[in-house]
C-alpha cells in the first residue's frame, strides 16, 4: 500500500484503491454473498393460509351484518370489538401470505433430484473432457505459433487464430449449428457422396451427440488454451530444444522432458480456464442441442431462476457448481504441481 | 573417449542472398584443440552449426571421422555442442542434466546417474548433483555444461563462446580447466570465440575467419608472428598500421614510403610490386624508446597496464602505440620521444581489409 502511494502519489493511489475496492466489493463480494444468502433460505407457500383468510373474511362479513341489525348497545359494542379483532387477524394473515417467513437452512442443498445430480456430475465430467480435448488440440498450435520460423509466419498464424474470435460467440455457435444440423453442411456433403439421403430423412444426427457439443466447445474456447500455452512457450530458450536434440533426444522426449515441463504453468492456466468456461457454458448447449443432446447443468440453473421461479434453489445449484468447480481447479493445480503464484505470473 | 578428425570440403552456406560461408575448407586433426576466431557476424557460429548438424551446407561436404554427414541430424552425429548461454535445463537437477543424453539413449536410470556422478567428479562438482542449475555459480554451471556434453561420449566437442558470460578471473581459470579436460579426455575440441586471447592461450591451431571466409589457419605463434593478411595481422594481437607506397622490392624484403619516412621491412609472401599500396605492420611491444631519430613523435597519452606502459605517440596525423616496460624513466605526456624498431619486426603486407577499418 505504502509502495503504491510512493510510486503514484496521493490522488492516483486513491483512484487505484477505490477502483480495486469497487471491483472486489461490488463486482465480486456482493453478488456472491447475495447468491449464498438466497441459497440458504426458503419460503414455504402455505395453502392453509388462504383458506384461513377466506374464513376470516366470511366471518367478518357475517359480523358486520349482525352489527347493522343489532339494537342492543351492549351487544353492539361486543360486535364492534369482534370486528376489530377479525380485521387485525385478516391483516396478519395477509401479511404472512404476501411475505411468508424465511426458513434458513441447508434444505436447498439437499433437495437435488437424482436426475439433476446425474446432470451435475455429467456436466463436470464433460467439462473436464472438453478441457482435455482442447489441450490435445491446442498444444501443437501453440507450439507452432511460439516457434514459428519467421515473424511473418507467426503473425499469419496468430491472425488466423484471432479472426474467428472477432465474431460474436453466438454467431460462431450458430455457424456450427448450420454445419451440424440435420440438413446442414456436413449432412449435405454426406448426401452428395451418397452417405446420407435428406429426402428420406436418412442423416447423421450430429446434434444429438456429445461429440458435436465437444467440437463446438473446443472451437469456442480454444483461444483460452492456445494463448497461455503460447505465452509460456515463448519464454523457452530455443537453445534448450536444440541442446536436447544435440544430446540425442527424440522429438517425443524433447517435449516430455523439456518443453512440457516448461509450459506447465501455461497448460494449467489453459486447462483451468477452459474447464471453468465449459462447466458454466449456457449458450453452446442451449443453442446446439435444443433438448436433443441432454442438458448441461447451467441450463438447469437457468430454469430454476426463470421458469420454476425458485431463485433459492437456483442459487443453491449455482453455488454448488461454483464450489465443486473451484475444488476441481485446486485439485488440478495440485496435480500440475503449480502454485497460484506461478499461474498469475 | 577418443577424438576423431573433422573435415570441411569447399563448404558454402547461403541464407537467401546472404552468403554466410564462402568456400571454406578445413581439416581438424583428431584430439586437437582447434579454435575458430573471428569478429561477430563472420560466420563462425554458422560453421559450428554446420558441424553439429543444425545447418546443412548449401554446397560442399562435412566429414566427421571420414564419414559424410549429409542428411544426418544433430541427434545422430558424434558431436556435442556447448551453447553460448549453456542451455542447461533449469527444471532438472544437475545430475539429470548430465544424465540427459544417456537417458535419450535408453540407459537405465541407476547406471546413467552413476555415470553422471563420475562426470561431475571429473569437472570437480562432486556432491552438487542434487542442486538445480540456477543454484550454482557461473563457473559451476559452465562445468555442468561440459559434463553434460561429455556424457554422450562425443568424438568432437563443439564450444560456442562458452566463457563469454564469465568475469575475467573466472574466464582465465576456466581456460586452463578446459584445456586440462581436453587433454584428459582426448576429445577433439572445436572452440568458437571472438576473443583472440582465449584462442591464443588454449588452441593447438586457430582458423581466423572474416566475412564467411577462412583467412588463415595456423598455430597461435604462427598467426601472431606471420600473419598472411592485414586482417589477421590486425585481428590477432595489437598492431600499428602505417600505410604507404612500395618504393623498392626484393624477395623477402621491401621498402615502403610512409608518412613517417621510408621504412624497410620483411615481406610475408613474395615481393610486392613497386608503386603498389602496402601496409607496414609493427607490434607495439617491438617498438622501443631509443636515442636515435628513427620514428620521432610527441607522447599524447600514457596508460599504465601493470607490467608495461602504453605510450601513444603522435607524429603529424600518424599515431603509434608502444608498449614500454615498466622500468626506468617513462616519458610524460608532451615529451618528445624517438622510437626504434628492427627491420625484422616490420611486416609489409599488400593493402587490404583490416580488423579495425
Amino acid at each position: 500500500m505504502r509502495e503504491i502511494l510512493r510510486a503514484f502519489g496521493g490522488p492516483l493511489s486513491l483512484v487505484i484503491g477505490t477502483l480495486v475496492g469497487f471491483w472486489l466489493l461490488i463486482l465480486v463480494a456482493v453478488p456472491q454473498v447475495a447468491m449464498l444468502d438466497y441459497s440458504l433460505w426458503s419460503q414455504a407457500a402455505n395453502a392453509d393460509l388462504s383458506a384461513a383468510i377466506d374464513r376470516a373474511y366470511a366471518e367478518a362479513t357475517m359480523a358486520e351484518f349482525d352489527r347493522r341489525a343489532e339494537a342492543n348497545p351492549a351487544k353492539a359494542t361486543e360486535l364492534d370489538e369482534k370486528l376489530t379483532a377479525l380485521k387485525r387477524t385478516i391483516a396478519e394473515l395477509e401479511a404472512a401470505q404476501t411475505s411468508p417467513p424465511k426458513t434458513y437452512g441447508l434444505q436447498n442443498y439437499t433437495r437435488m433430484s437424482p436426475l439433476h445430480a446425474y446432470i451435475f456430475v455429467r456436466t463436470i465430467l464433460s467439462a473436464l473432457a472438453v478441457a482435455a480435448v482442447a489441450l490435445v488440440v491446442c498444444y501443437p498450435i501453440a507450439y507452432a505459433a511460439a516457434f514459428a520460423p519467421t515473424p511473418r509466419r507467426a503473425a499469419i498464424l496468430l491472425t488466423a487464430l484471432l479472426v474467428p474470435y472477432a465474431m460474436n460467440e453466438l454467431l460462431r455457435v450458430y455457424a456450427w449449428l448450420m454445419i451440424f444440423d440435420y440438413r446442414g453442411v456436413l449432412n449435405s456433403l454426406f448426401a452428395a457422396v451418397g452417405l446420407a439421403d435428406l429426402e428420406a430423412r436418412r442423416w447423421v444426427p450430429f446434434l444429438e451427440t456429445q461429440g458435436a457439443l465437444f467440437t463446438v466447445m473446443v472451437s469456442v474456447y480454444a483461444l483460452f488454451m492456445v494463448f497461455p500455452i503460447m505465452n509460456t512457450l515463448q519464454t523457452l530458450d530455443p537453445h534448450q530444444i536444440e541442446a536436447a536434440r544435440d544430446l540425442g533426444a527424440s522429438a517425443w522426449r524433447i517435449h516430455a522432458r523439456v518443453v512440457i515441463p516448461h509450459a506447465k504453468p501455461g497448460i494449467a492456466v489453459g486447462v483451468i480456464t477452459v474447464f471453468m468456461l465449459a462447466a458454466g457454458s449456457f449458450a453452446v448447449p442451449q443453442i446446439l442441442s435444443r433438448g436433443t443432446g441432454g442438458d448441461w447443468f447451467s441450463q438447469l440453473v437457468y430454469r430454476q431462476f426463470f421458469e420454476a421461479n425458485n431463485w433459492n434453489l437456483g442459487s443453491a445449484y449455482a453455488f454448488s457448481l461454483l464450489v465443486v468447480s473451484l475444488a476441481i481447479v485446486f485439485a488440478m493445480m495440485r496435480a500440475f504441481g503449480v502454485s497460484l503464484r506461478e499461474i498469475t505470473k | 573417449m577418443r577424438g576423431t578428425d573433422v573435415r570441411l570440403d569447399h563448404v558454402d552456406v547461403t541464407f537467401g542472398d546472404f552468403q554466410a560461408i564462402s568456400d571454406v575448407s578445413l581439416e581438424v586433426e583428431p584430439g586437437e584443440f582447434f579454435s575458430i576466431l573471428g569478429p561477430s557476424g563472420c560466420g563462425k557460429t554458422t560453421l559450428l552449426r554446420l558441424i553439429s548438424g543444425f545447418q546443412e551446407p548449401t554446397r560442399g561436404r562435412v566429414l566427421i571421422g571420414g564419414a559424410d554427414m549429409a542428411g544426418r541430424g544433430p541427434n545422430r552425429r558424434p558431436t556435442a555442442l556447448i551453447f553460448q548461454n549453456l542451455a542447461l535445463f533449469p527444471l532438472m537437477s544437475v545430475r539429470e542434466n548430465v544424465a540427459f543424453g544417456l537417458e535419450a539413449r535408453g540407459i537405465p536410470k541407476r547406471e546413467r546417474l552413476a555415470r553422471a556422478d563420475a562426470l561431475l567428479a571429473l569437472v570437480a562438482l562432486e556432491g552438487q548433483g542434487a542442486k538445480k542449475p540456477g543454484e550454482l555459480s557461473g563457473g559451476q554451471r559452465q562445468r555442468v555444461a561440459i559434463a553434460r556434453a561429455l556424457a554422450v561420449e562425443p568424438a568432437v566437442l563443439l564450444l560456442d563462446e562458452p566463457l563469454s558470460a564469465l568475469d575475467l578471473k573466472l574466464r582465465q581459470h576456466m581456460r586452463a580447466e578446459l584445456k586440462a579436460i581436453q587433454r584428459k579426455t582426448g576429445v577433439t575440441f572445436i572452440y568458437i570465440t571472438h576473443d583472440q586471447g582465449e584462442a591464443l592461450t588454449m588452441s593447438d591451431r586457430i582458423a581466423v575467419m572474416n566475412r564467411g571466409r577462412v583467412e588463415q589457419v595456423g598455430r597461435p605463434e604462427e598467426l601472431y608472428a606471420e600473419p598472411a593478411t592485414p586482417f589477421v595481422a590486425t585481428f590477432v594481437g595489437e598492431q600499428n598500421v602505417l600505410i604507404g607506397t612500395v618504393a623498392a622490392s626484393a624477395p623477402g624484403e621491401a621498402a615502403v614510403d610512409t608518412p613517417l619516412g621510408r621504412l624497410v621491412g620483411r615481406t610475408a609472401n613474395g615481393a610486392p610490386a613497386v608503386g603498389s599500396r602496402a601496409f607496414v605492420m609493427i607490434r607495439p611491444e617491438r617498438l622501443r624508446l631509443s636515442d636515435g631519430a628513427a620514428l620521432a613523435g610527441v607522447v599524447s597519452r600514457r596508460d599504465l597496464e601493470g607490467p608495461f606502459f602504453v605510450l601513444h605517440v603522435e607524429s603529424g596525423d600518424t599515431r603509434l602505440v608502444a608498449h614500454v616496460p615498466n622500468s626506468g624513466a617513462i616519458p610524460e605526456p608532451g615529451a618528445r620521444v624517438a622510437l626504434a624498431v628492427d627491420p625484422a619486426d616490420m611486416l609489409i603486407l599488400p593493402e587490404g581489409e583490416t580488423a579495425r577499418a
